[in-house]
Formats: structure tokens, sequence, C-alpha cells
């Protein structure tokens, strides 16, 4: 990987990266516990009154479900890249800021407080996915004012102020799950652990609108890309090789959280995604954000779209948390890329 | 060209700069010394638009400080770091290249031209060699340079050098200044850089600049601000000065026990 980064090179990687993820979603969609045949799903939908059986289960329950998966594994991965570099911390994540809280206490209170299913973006998305996006949101402005106020929006005190958030909101949800009743409690521990089956009851337009917001929040934040290598070398740096910091900052930390609130407000909290596919990107292509943004975009796609596929098939007809499953199959995956990749390769000290 | 009119600087509840004044005309290079805590690098910051003055003001080539934004100054000044390793390890042509941001193409992509400045800075600071390996897998010394070819792809009148030769050995100290001089005459370059090698720095500099806290500091050309009761003022310890091999020389005195 000596080969300078050139928009050629990357155009050629990025093509092939499509090529796999178009690969692994077809390849998905035929998978599952209903045995289905290739040559009856291009037939079409069939004649009314008789449905073709094949086509239904491809195009009406996988296929949403798949691309629901790709949306959140593509937010997901591209904010994580990005909060690491921002944050200059190998270890952040999508959620460092507070917004695993926030969304979970949104869709906490959906779930619990009597009357809100009103609230609902009538025919698009639900009201647990409404309240989870605006409790994530209202998290990360929080965080953000609180880093600004508390130590001029340096990076440690943002941190700081996503910790302290996070372990309050986290303290109130543990308090609403202890006065909760039975239904309400299990719908918000499923919510919580992270989920992508209810992909079909969100219908199609919702999961557009998603894939819309996410895919655009994508091509902003590789615009950011030259800006984001030199931030890695610390604000003042950056300015004196003449990047506008505090713009690059606000627009890079709205445009990740706008995205990974997306992300969560769908599908719960899906764990290791954000925090594992940017470093095996990292360990593979380098460490240049104009590459790795597309990359762990496309990437993360394809890696949640095969561990929800896990998810749905290994315990049928039962189904498992596809939370535990990207930690149960991404955990060994990078293992195995660290051991080939890291040879010489340091992450070196802040 | 920079000048420093009547400069001065305090963070909250303390005096770091008072009333600083001095010129530096285009092509000169000025040696910046003085204890630790005396506002060197507070200097450099102010320099590099990293801060505001309290007081006074800074014009580049003619320009009020404050008329630049940070695309513009990064076209008329370059800082070069003191050492430090990113968390992510970048190679060095990538690191060198990074000097160019500022110029990249519409989708964030270098020009023919920006290649052929960083390979032109690369081979100047002689760290093309090993242009393929990562921050992480080469010295302190060599890392050195690596910022230094940054700051010379980008491209500027102006460098600004924050204790560049701190963790280099003799040979790379001496081959540094080398380096610099070498920018100023064939390149033209002013350059300003912080030392705490004051009898090296005294070769190669032109002016230099004594700061010894508020409202103590000696600026003029090297012939004059490199005495001994200068400097003994400045540090608050005593030396002697002497002409060794041709080159004049401080030498710091130890208080023997008695």
């Amino acid at each position: 990987m000596s080969r300078p980064l050139t928009g050629r090179l990357l155009a050629a990687q990025v093509a092939a990266s499509v090529g796999v993820l178009v690969a692994v979603v077809l390849a998905c969609c035929l998978v599952g516990t209903q045995p289905v045949d290739i040559g009856r799903v291009l037939a079409g939908p069939g004649p009314a009154g008789s449905p073709n059986l094949d086509y239904e289960i491809v195009v009406r329950i996988r296929l949403p479900r798949v691309m629901l998966a790709g949306v959140v594994g593509m937010a997901l991965s591209c904010a994580g890249a990005v909060f690491q570099a921002l944050l200059r911390n190998p270890l952040a994540d999508p959620y460092i800021l507070g917004i695993s809280s926030g969304a979970g206490l949104g869709a906490a209170v959906a779930v619990m407080v009597p009357g809100i299913a009103a609230w609902s973006l009538e025919g698009v998305v639900g009201p647990v996915t409404c309240l989870a996006f605006a409790g994530a949101l209202a998290t990360v402005g929080l965080v953000s004012a609180i880093g600004r106020v508390a130590g001029g929006g340096g990076t440690t005190s943002l941190l700081l102020a996503g910790v302290v958030v996070n372990a309050f909101l986290s303290a109130v949800i543990l308090f609403l799950i202890s006065v909760a009743g039975g239904h309400q409690l299990q719908t918000t521990i499923f919510w919580l652990m992270g989920h992508l089956n209810t992909a079909a009851l969100q219908g199609g337009r919702a999961i557009g609108l998603a894939a819309l917001i996410v895919v655009a929040g994508a091509v902003v934040l590789f615009r950011l890309g030259p800006a984001l290598n030199v931030l890695s070398f610390g604000h003042s740096d950056a300015q004196t090789v003449g990047v506008h910091v505090k713009a690059v900052h606000r627009t890079a930390l709205g445009v990740a959280s706008l995205v990974t609130a997306v992300a969560v407000s769908f599908s719960g909290l899906v764990g290791f995604v954000g925090l594992v596919v940017p470093h095996a990107v990292r360990l593979v292509f380098g460490p240049d954000h104009r590459r790795l943004i597309p990359l762990a975009g496309l990437y993360g796609a394809a890696f949640l779209i095969v561990a929800d596929t896990f998810a749905r098939v290994v315990v049928a007809p039962a189904e498992l948390p596809v939370g535990v499953v990207t930690a149960m199959v991404g955990g060994p995956f990078f293992l195995v890329l660290l051991a080939r990749y890291a040879r010489g390769r340091r992450w070196g000290q802040g | 060209m920079i000048e420093v009119h009547g400069v001065s600087f305090h963070y909250p509840g303390q005096e770091v700069l008072r009333q600083i004044t001095f010129n530096v005309p285009a092509g000169r290079f000025l040696a910046v010394a003085g204890p630790n805590g005396s506002g060197k690098t507070t200097l450099v910051r102010l320099l590099g638009g990293l801060l505001k003055p309290s007081a006074g003001r800074i014009v580049i080539d003619g320009a009020a400080m404050g008329s630049y934004n940070a695309r513009t100054l990064a076209q008329k000044i370059a800082v070069v770091r003191q050492d430090m390793i990113p968390s992510f390890a970048y190679t060095v042509y990538e690191t060198v290249m990074m000097g160019r941001t500022c110029h990249f193409g519409p989708l964030g992509f270098e020009t023919e031209q920006d290649r052929q400045l960083v390979l032109a800075a690369m081979r100047e600071t002689e760290v093309e060699a090993f242009g393929s390996r990562r921050l992480t897998q080469i010295s302190g010394g060599e890392r050195q340079r690596v910022y230094l070819a940054r700051a010379l792809a980008q491209d500027t009148p102006i460098m600004l050098l924050d204790e560049p030769t701190s963790f280099l050995d003799l040979r790379h100290r001496v081959r540094f200044f080398d380096l610099l001089r070498r920018l100023q005459s064939a390149q033209g370059k002013t350059i300003v850089a912080i030392t705490h090698d004051l009898n090296l720095a005294a070769q190669y500099c032109d002016e230099m600049l004594l700061l010894g806290g508020p409202g103590r500091s000696e600026h003029g050309p090297v012939g004059e601000v490199f005495r001994a009761e200068r400097i003994e003022a400045c540090f608050g310890v005593k030396v002697i000065q002497g002409r060794l091999g041709g080159v004049d020389v401080v030498l710091p005195v130890g208080t023997k026990p008695s």
C-alpha cells in the first residue's frame, strides 16, 4: 500500500468495493430459512390472487432488511472513522458522545409513555424511531455545548462531557426499565440490543429516506477527508497548513452525529461496527481519510449485511440480536487482519 | 517581511510578553532564545496566527495579521512543529503532501504541481529514500526532517521553527542548520527559529532575539546580541565567551561547591 493515493486509484478501489457490496447484497437476499429459486424470483410478482412466494420473500422481506443493514453499517462505519479522527482517539466510536444513551432514552420513552404513539411521522417512520432520533441529536447538542462551555471545545472536555452525559442518561434508562411492565420491558431491552428485523415493517419509503441521508452524509464527510488528515496532527497544526479548523470540526461532528442518529433510530444500538470497521480498513488500506471514509462505508455496509444474515439463519426459527453477531463474527475477523497487516505498524501515541 | 509592533500577550493572570518590537526583513534568519517559560513558543504561535496579541500588532508582508484567514496565511507562513507521532500512522509521503492541503483540487486530490513540490521538498531534506515508510517506523531525527519537508512543500516565503533540533544528534543538528541556510540563500526564505542551541544558531543566524521574561528582551544583529553580558542577563547564569577556531562561543559556568 505504498503507492500514493490518486483520484484514479481511489475510483478503482471504490468501484471494486461497490462490486463486493452488490455481490454481498444479492447473496444475502438468497440466503435464509426458506430456500428460494433464483429463476422463480426473476419471474416477477405473479398474477393477482396467486402471488409468487419466492419473489415476495426476497423482495418484500429480505431485501428491505438487507438494505437497512447496509445503510446502518455504512452510517456507523463512516461516523466511527470521523469520530476517531476528530477526537484523535483510536478508541472512539459513533456512540462516544452520548448518542447511544440519548437514542435509547428516546426509544424507552416512546415505548413506555402512553399516548406518544401519535407522534409518529404518519406513514413513514414510527414513534420509537422518531423519538430515538430526536434523543440522539439532542444529546449530541447538549454534549458539545457542555464541552464548549467547560473546556473551550478541546477534545478532552468533549470526551468527558460525553462520558458524563452517557452515564446520566443510562441511569435514567435503567430507572425507566426498572419501573416498566413486562411487555414494555421486553420491547425496550430488545431495542437496546440492536435489531434489524423490523425492516419490513418500516417500509421502503423510510429506508429510502435513511439511505439518502446516510449516503449524502458520507459524501460530505469524504469531502472533508484532506482536512481530517491534517487534524490528526492537532488543531494548531491543521490551521497552519490552511484548514479552517472550527468550521471543519463543526461540520464533521454534525454530519457524523446525524448519520449515527439515523442509524441508531432505525436499528437500536448495534455495537462494534463503528469501532472496528474503520480500523480494519485502515490496517489494509492505510489511514488517508479520502480513502478511509468511502471504503469504511462500503465495507461497513457489507459487514453488517453479512452479520445480520448470520443473525437470522444460525438459530432459525429464532433470531440472534445482530449486535451479538457483529462482535462474535467481527472480533476474530479483526484479529486475523491485525495479525496479517499490523507488522511494523503501530498506532503511535497521541 | 515580518513586523512586530509593541506586541504584548498575557494568559489569564499571567503576563508572558510585554511590548515586543522587532522586524525580520525578507530573506533574513532570526534565532529566538531564552529560558523556559520566557514566551518563545507563545511568540511563534502569535507569528503563526494561532494566538491573538493582547496589545500591539503583527504585520506580514505589508498586511495586518487580522486580514489573513487560515488559507491565505498558510500561503505566507509554514510552521515546523516539534516532534510528535499522530494517532494514525501516515506514510512520510502522505505527511509531506499534507503541506499542500489548501492547494488541492476540488475533489481533494493533489495536482501534478503539488507532486513536484513535494518530491523536491523530500529531495532537499533527504527523506525521499523512506517516503513510503510510516511515521512510526522512522527515528525522531528523520521525523523532524519530514516535518521540515512538509513546511517546504507548503512553498511559503516565511518559515517558523519551534526548537527544530532539540531531538537531533550533533551531526544532524549541523546538517539541519546547513539545510536552513541553504534554503535561506537559495530560495530566499525568511526564517524564524526558536533554539536552545545558542552556539550553533549564532553561527547561522543574521539576527538574534533574546527573551528573558516580560519587559526584558533584546533584539539586534547577532554580533551585538550574542554577548556574554546579555546572555547572562537573559538566562541568569554566568557564562564565559571566547573565540575558538574562528567561532564565537559562550559556555555556561557552573557554581563550584566551596
